[in-house]
């Protein structure tokens, strides 16, 4: 059984993330964020979950996510201030959101290459976020964008790292369930 | 949502959980609102450890029209110990100019968990059960995540309970607890979500009788005008709808008459888990109809409805 935990970085939804991994029948657990990486060198893939801190200004709550994504040789998906986290670690600058999301998104999908393959271009789903990413980080393509915010997924061009702004893990997010499959299945590939 | 939750394993494995909580001769009391989560919990708790355990509901005056006479019934039906305790009084008291939110929520968790004290020691119980589900102590907060509101049997136990806690479901949602609910034969499986400080927190501001006894009637005509729309098939029931009372007043004409009364808010949602809702699109008749019946029934105190159009983020689903 592939191995995948949830990072819990203080989300609301970090154990919607824990609950989706069980539906697609993975092991998996979440974990504080202080967890040193030693213990988590022998996971398949890691998913960072989002919270409350505002990543711009108190980016010490995040622990190890900066050592996770330093040291993890297996895909790590960031989600809100996880995605935030990734991108700011990786040259981002983040700042308060010209228009923060909060409930309905409007997604429009510009690459299906990985974690948005086989869903449709335009989809409705979950936000919950006062920040944003500013700036694409380098060695980073953006995947998805919605009307207030540009910079909704990010992908790396050469390591298996991922980040969504919304909240595929919710309910009330479309095609949530089918992003997740593809994570896992960009683990089996990687595996393979 | 693919996959899927596996509700006998889940059943088995809590029932296990529960006996090696309370291994006999130990005793239990169950916190028993009557809602899904705490009947579901009784039923687990019944099969577990049998009439080692005693239900005990707390009639604390804020519960809506007629529950007590039909949570009564429900656990007449199941055949399980059960108490009930009769303390308006000292709840009314306890939240006498009380207005924060989070202060009513915690003096309401700590009055259960003392009434729930009593019970036991006169039961002989060491532990107490109750069916915390996921979105009660994720919400409630910890050290990693913010406090959104503090439920009662989570944010609102007092640090020095003179009881053990076991909490079977704290990994469900409440469609896993129905699903497990409908296995079992629980017969609140359907029952809509109701707050465990029940209608102090659509009582905005300070809670009185009379506030409450306003909320109870609006919340009462709301459940009846959705459900009889929903029974003639010309709305979908929503996930949980309720009357709000909002403390401020605004001014109306009755019979050629200046009013000045009360807002209800009207609240429906559709929601899975509870952590995310949207509003429910009630048809615009539904909501005349509620709107007509309040404010004509309740002439005096009531002179102004209004629906809440938010979402589950920004919004909660109860107002408190």
């Amino acid at each position: 059984m592939m191995k995948v935990y949830v990072v819990d970085n203080g989300g609301q939804w970090t154990h919607r993330e824990w609950r989706v991994l069980k539906y697609l029948k993975v092991e998996t657990k979440i974990v504080p964020n202080t967890t040193p990486f030693e213990e988590l060198r022998d996971l398949d893939g890691l998913v960072l979950s989002g919270g409350a801190p505002s990543i711009a200004c108190e980016g010490q709550r995040m622990g190890n996510n900066g050592e996770y994504l330093d040291k993890a040789e297996y895909p790590v998906l960031g989600i809100c201030a996880g995605h935030q986290f990734m991108c700011q670690h990786f040259g981002s600058q983040l700042g308060p959101a010209d228009m923060p999301e909060f409930g309905e998104v409007k997604l429009h999908i510009d690459d299906h290459s990985d974690i948005f393959a086989g869903i449709p271009d335009d989809i409705t789903v979950w936000g919950s976020h006062n920040d944003e990413v500013k700036d694409v980080p380098k060695g980073f393509r953006v995947l998805a964008s919605s009307p207030s915010c540009r910079i909704e997924a990010v992908a790396c061009n050469d390591r298996p790292l991922f980040g969504v702004q919304y909240h595929p893990e919710v309910e009330n997010s479309e095609y949530g369930a089918e992003l997740f499959q593809n994570f896992l299945q960009i683990i089996r590939d990687q595996r393979a | 949502m693919v996959g899927f939750f596996d509700e006998q394993e889940f059943i088995d494995e809590a029932v296990e959980l529960i006996q090696s909580s309370i291994p006999a001769p130990a005793k239990a009391v169950i916190a028993c609102s009557g809602g899904v989560d705490s009947m579901v919990t009784a039923t687990l708790a019944s099969k577990a450890i049998g009439d080692r355990l005693l239900a005990v509901y707390v009639d604390n005056g804020l519960m809506r029209k007629g529950e007590t006479e039909e949570v009564e019934a429900m656990m007449r039906h199941m055949g399980i110990n059960y108490k009930v305790a009769s303390v308006a009084d000292e709840y009314f008291e306890a939240l006498k100019g009380v207005e924060d939110p989070e202060q009513k929520r915690k003096i309401i968790g700590e009055k259960f968990v003392r009434v729930f004290e009593r019970y036991a020691r006169e039961f002989g119980a060491t532990c107490l059960l109750q069916g915390t589900i996921a979105p009660d102590w994720i919400e409630s907060g910890d050290g990693t995540r913010d406090t959104i509101k503090s439920h009662h049997n989570v944010g609102g136990l007092p640090k020095d309970m003179g009881m053990t806690l076991c909490e079977p479901l704290r990994d469900l949602y409440k469609d896993e607890v129905r699903q497990v609910a409908r296995a079992l034969g629980v017969e609140a499986s359907e029952r809509q979500p109701f707050p465990g400080p029940a209608l102090a927190v659509r009582c905005l501001g300070e809670v009185t009788p009379e506030k409450v006894q306003i909320v109870r009637e609006a919340c009462f005509i709301v459940e009846d005008e959705i459900r009889k729309a929903a029974d003639a098939g010309e709305s979908v029931r929503p996930w949980q709808y309720f009357a709000v009372l909002v403390p401020s007043k605004s001014v109306g004409v009755q019979g050629d008459r200046r009013a000045y009364g009360y807002t209800i808010a009207v609240r429906a949602v559709d929601s899975v888990d509870g952590m995310t809702a949207t509003f429910s699109r009630l048809t615009m008749d539904v909501l005349n109809r509620i709107s007509v019946r309040i404010t004509d029934s309740m002439k005096s105190q009531v002179n102004r409805v209004v629906y809440d159009i938010t979402s589950k983020p920004p919004a909660t689903i109860e107002w408190e």
